[in-house]
């Protein structure tokens, strides 16, 4: 059942990337050709690390964090390097890992300069990416949330268009300005969620430790909403005073990344800039940071504050779904039209996450895997596009169709994908969240007004993809355009076999984020003073380092009835007795 | 009757390092007498030898348990030890930058390396007074040096101007500690702080206006030394204008041993006078200098000025550090979240001394190490010919440096990030150190305050980041010389920074045993 891989699958899928890079950064500068091949054959390996990740997590085990990996790293300060996956994480995990390999093959022409720094760059971007999905301790997070940015601003910086400079730094620096104020909001999260001695910048000690004080809130809240906090718990009161700054501040950060309205005006700068490996990751998997740590942290650790924001910040989801489609059908730029896609597509994915609903934030998980496996996708096609003619306006092409017949038919069902038509992903992402948000306590005009959202996302995409495709060629130079070759088909056909399956059997990767869902409602409903009362089922139960465990960790709460928490070997077990192997049916016999 | 005093080789280990110092000084005097050739390499070798014996020494002194040495003149505790193992490691790295920087100007000389050798004798000497006048002359040994280095490069006005402003600054400064040396010794008939302590409570009684006078003389006197606001008015100007190995050494080691010195001194003179005194005292120095330095260095677009406000900051951040050390306890404490009050987070206020001094000790490990980096990749980058313009140190001397030296532009960006307190660095974990040790006693007003400002604080550190790696090289930059020396301080500076950062191994350890300052 567990083997002795387990705890150390993550370290792999985090640092084969960087070590793929090294190996890169020793190869000869002029070998361009072998560059290339190490970095895909690397991204392959690293795909299939994670694919490896994706098989070993049990979706029905009682077990938060799987696969996980902790060591003592910093103990005077209460950080460790703890990793580990849950549902959401593992999947988003092998969504940057899918996308890996396509990003080699969808620059394998277009970069020609300095193209060891590049590969180099994008190895380094999945180690990032991979260590802040399945961070557990949040200064770890933070590190590598903050390390995402150094690649990223290069590839953007470097290897973009004309204008390159001003959007690297313009996107540097607005994300910056959030992971500062959310560094802050971690200082005081630290110190509140722990007393001196026990503090600890690790996931499970800062929820489990502001938990009572949320539901303790909620309780007061709901007695005497006009009071002055009174009588309440130390913690309590600090998260009545203080918390919905804290709360903005994590949100702040997270909505920059996201990006939500109106904090989204680096991204289409950065998009348009970016060369497509760029856009395609920054699509694909970086925007997803954003929603993510909304998910992770800044909704579990407040709570009570993201439920009084609850209407504000569905109300701009609602705005970035019909703002971000407006906008598109303004667009004459291919690019940036893609880029506003984004802008509306994740204005779902965070009133999912804001409708506190089980169907919401299922749909929000599955619609940021869907975004990243779409968008991706139309940032690789559009980049073959690019690459032929060097022109991003609509007006400059024409009747594409006719000449690339077989690009077009790719482009059509990538389409499709994005504007949710039911048979792809994109349909039970969106359909799923509009549910949610319909049946969730927000004003039933908000899901009513993001419906229109897709439809006005079917109009701008049919109307780009007639302009683009259909008609009559309007300019010479089309005329000679190539079809799609064997390296462009290798790096499209997997988005194509992605969308059908994940629209026509979501049930597998909807299983695996159930298990986050679940306790992401649960942790909600539990803060804001209705569902369970049992703080157990909604406590991070996580490794315990060996010393802190003895010192100075509270006494291990016991597991509720029928949950086993199957040991795990670890570092300092390694001859552990051979059990009878468990079978995920029969859970409630305790071995 | 007079008492011979017997003296056993033990009560000499505290002075040794300081006495390899001035050894090794003398005999670089000496060597520059019987001279012959023109080069002076060798000599910043001895000099860098002799503090790497001298902090050898330090640190096996630091594991000696604490007690009073040389009759009470002296001290021998970890909490000095430690102190004077900085301070060899700050002299160390300064004169391997002075070397490429003084050989550039056609300064180098002998004089130079014993000046800073004495200086940090001083130092180390200051760290370890246990008694008024072996205090004031350790001070005048550590300043009269520091004096003359600043004025060392005599080409132009500004090393005079900066000499004179700091010499007569200084003076000024240590006549008020003497001062208020003297009027405790009224007070209490004694100079040794362990006498004064003792004598100090029935003298309150007695006359309480001379305590406060003498006390309030003492520490107006260190504060000069630290840079707190609003003693700090010539720190900018001392440290644009002195050569910048000089001023590296100065915001780290001259800074570091005031501090120290603080530290002990305003512990032992707390007895007996109310006990909200010293700690509305040093909260509001502490908000003032964090709050002010911060906001001083904001719109510098001098680096070298931007860097000297930032260590006025940095003195804040320590000085937050002291405050908690003389928070209110107990009945004293409220419920309100305010500037001048404690708030316990969790019931009691625990005792949280020891881990101010793992703090204030380890922060001062990572100022120096950092301090010392970006003040040397400064220098390193200085250039002859612009000393007339006055636009040496601007920002635009940084533009585009990442692609003329990555190197050195990848380690500043480590030093600036420190200074700023971005993880995975010394600085991060310095001030988070600091700041718990502040939450812990219950100063949350201030604690925030010290966070936030450090938060402006990144945006002048980030600026010359930006510059470095966002800015296009401007027509006229020219790739900056190198030399080994330097180029050896940096390294060694940068992975200390990010080496720290990482693995702050057993120093924390050290750093947070028990029985660090004698007597407390």
């Amino acid at each position: 059942m567990n083997s002795i891989f387990d705890s150390r699958i993550l370290n792999l899928v985090i640092f084969f990337p960087l070590a793929v890079a090294a190996l890169v950064a020793f190869l000869p500068k002029d070998e361009k050709g072998q560059i290339r091949a190490v970095t895909f054959a690397g991204m392959i390996g690293s795909f299939l690390t994670t694919l490896w990740a994706w098989m070993r997590f049990e979706t029905r085990s009682p077990v938060e964090f799987q696969l996980e990996y902790r060591l003592e790293w910093l103990s005077d300060v209460g950080i460790s390097y703890h990793v580990g996956v849950d549902g959401l994480s593992v999947a988003l995990v092998l969504l940057t890992g899918v996308l890996g390999p396509m990003v080699v093959l969808s620059s394998w022409n277009f970069v020609a300069e300095r193209v060891k720094e590049f590969h180099v760059a994008l190895l380094v971007l999945q180690t990032a990416m991979f260590g802040a999905f399945t961070s557990i301790d949040t200064m770890l997070f933070f590190m590598f949330f903050e390390a995402v940015l150094v690649p990223m601003y290069l590839l953007i910086g470097v290897w973009g268009s004309e204008e390159r400079q001003k959007a690297a730094v313009k996107f540097f620096l607005y994300t910056m300005v959030g992971s500062v104020l959310m560094l802050l909001a971690l200082f005081a999260v630290y110190f509140l969620s722990a007393p001196s001695g026990a503090r600890s910048f690790d996931y499970s000690t800062m929820y489990n430790g502001m938990m009572g004080g949320s539901r303790e809130l909620a309780t007061y809240l709901k007695a005497n909403p006009d009071g002055n906090g009174v009588g309440l718990t130390p913690v309590a009161f600090a998260l009545f005073k203080y918390g919905p700054w804290l709360f903005l501040a994590f949100a702040l950060a997270f909505a920059i990344k996201v990006p939500m309205f109106p904090l989204h005006t680096w991204l289409p700068d950065a998009h348009v800039q970016a060369p497509v490996a760029g856009s395609i990751v920054l699509a694909g998997v970086m925007l997803k940071l954003g929603t993510y740590g909304f998910w992770r942290f800044a909704v579990p650790f407040f709570p009570v504050a993201a439920r009084q924001y609850q209407n504000f910040f569905a109300a701009l989801s609602v705005i970035g779904i019909v703002y971000g489609a407006l906008m598109c059908l303004a667009q004459r730029d291919i690019k940036k039209l893609i880029a506003y896609s984004s802008v509306s597509h994740l204005g779902f994915c965070m009133l999912g996450i804001f409708a506190f609903t089980a169907e919401g934030a299922t749909g929000s998980a599955y619609q940021m895997l869907n975004h990243g496996v779409s968008t991706g996708a139309l940032f690789l096609l559009f980049g073959m596009l690019y690459e032929r003619r060097h022109a991003r306006l609509m007006s400059d092409y024409g009747g594409i169709a006719r000449v690339m017949p077989v690009f077009a038919a790719f482009f059509l069902i990538v389409t499709f994908s994005s504007i949710a038509v039911p048979g792809t992903n994109g349909f039970v992402g969106e359909f799923l969240v509009l549910l949610g948000t319909f049946k969730s306590n927000l004003p039933l005009a908000f899901g009513v007004i993001a419906s229109t959202g897709v439809i006005l996302g079917a109009a701008y995409m049919l109307w780009m993809v007639q302009k683009v495709f259909f008609g009559q060629v309007t300019h010479q130079e089309n005329l000679a355009l190539k079809d799609m070759d064997k390296r462009e088909l290798a790096a499209a056909l997997p988005f194509i076999v992605l969308i059908a399956v994940m629209g026509l059997r979501p049930q597998p990767f909807l299983d695996v984020l159930n298990t986050s869902t679940e306790r992401y409602i649960a942790r909600a409903k539990f803060a804001a003073g209705d569902g369970t009362s049992d703080e157990r089922l909604v406590r991070v139960n996580v490794r315990q380092l060996p010393r802190v465990a003895v010192a100075q960790a509270p006494a291990p709460t016991p597991m509720p009835e029928g949950m086993v928490r199957p040991a795990r070997p670890m570092m300092l077990q390694q001859l552990q007795p051979v059990k009878p192997a468990l079978q995920p049916g029969d859970a409630k016999v305790l071995p | 009757m007079i008492v011979t005093p017997v003296f056993t080789l033990n009560d000499f280990l505290p002075v040794m390092p300081a006495a390899v110092l001035v050894v090794a000084a003398i005999v670089l005097m000496l060597s520059e007498v019987f001279l012959v050739s023109a080069t002076r390499t060798y000599q910043a070798m001895l000099a860098t030898l002799a503090t790497v014996v001298a902090g050898g020494v330090a640190v096996h002194n630091a594991f000696e348990p604490a007690r009073a040495a040389l009759q009470g003149y002296a001290v021998l505790d970890p909490f000095s030890s430690w102190m004077t193992a900085m301070v060899c490691l700050g002299t160390g790295l300064a004169v391997l930058l002075s070397s490429g920087f003084l050989k550039h100007r056609n300064a180098e000389r002998g004089e130079f390396y014993a000046l800073m050798l004495f200086a940090a004798a001083g130092m180390s000497l200051l760290a370890l007074s246990a008694e008024f006048i072996t205090l004031f002359i350790n001070l005048e040994v550590m300043s009269i040096a520091t004096y003359a280095l600043t004025a060392f490069l005599r080409r132009g006005p500004r090393p005079s101007e900066a000499g004179f402003k700091y010499f007569i600054l200084g003076a000024f400064s240590a006549a008020l500690l003497l001062y208020g040396a003297a009027l405790l010794y009224g007070a209490t008939g004694a100079t040794k702080l362990i006498e004064v302590s003792a004598a100090l409570p029935a003298a309150f009684i007695a006359s309480p206006g001379l305590v406060y006078a003498g006390l309030g003389l003492v520490l107006a006197g260190f504060a000069f030394k630290v840079a707190a606001v609003p003693f700090h008015m010539w720190t900018p100007d001392v440290y644009e204008g002195a050569p910048t190995p000089v001023t590296a050494l100065m915001s780290a080691g001259v800074k570091a041993a005031a501090f120290i010195a603080l530290v002990r001194t305003s512990l032992f003179l707390v007895k007996g006078i109310p006990p909200e005194m010293p700690f509305y005292l040093f909260s509001g120095m502490a908000l003032l200098t964090m709050i002010g330095g911060n906001l001083l260095a904001l719109p510098q677009r001098n680096v070298k000025r931007m860097l000297a406000y930032s260590s006025i900051a940095h003195a804040g951040y320590l000085l937050l550090g002291v405050a908690a050390l003389f928070a209110p306890q107990g009945a004293a404490t409220t419920t309100d979240v305010g500037v001048f009050s404690a708030t316990p987070l969790m019931g009691l206020v625990p005792n949280v001394s020891s881990g101010v001094y793992k703090g204030i000790l380890f922060y001062l490990l990572g100022y120096t190490v950092t301090s010392l980096g970006a003040f040397g990749t400064i220098s390193a980058l200085e250039r002859r010919e612009d000393e007339t313009r006055g636009n040496t140190w601007d920002l635009e001397r940084f533009a585009g440096l990442a692609q003329r030296r990555p190197g050195w532009a990848l380690a500043m960006a480590a030093f600036m990030l420190s200074l700023g307190g971005v993880p995975p660095t010394v600085g991060f974990l310095g001030k988070l150190f600091l700041f718990s040790a502040a939450v812990d006693a219950g100063l949350l007003g201030l604690a925030a305050v010290g966070i936030l400002s450090s938060v402006v604080g990144v945006y002048f550190y980030l600026r010359v980041v930006v510059y470095m790696f966002m800015r296009p090289a401007p027509a006229d930059a020219t790739t900056p010389v190198r030399h080994w020396t330097t180029e050896l301080a940096l390294i060694t500076s940068a992975v200390a920074v990010v080496g720290l950062g990482i693995v702050p191994g057993p120093i924390t350890e050290w750093f947070g045993r028990l029985g660090m300052i004698f007597g407390h």
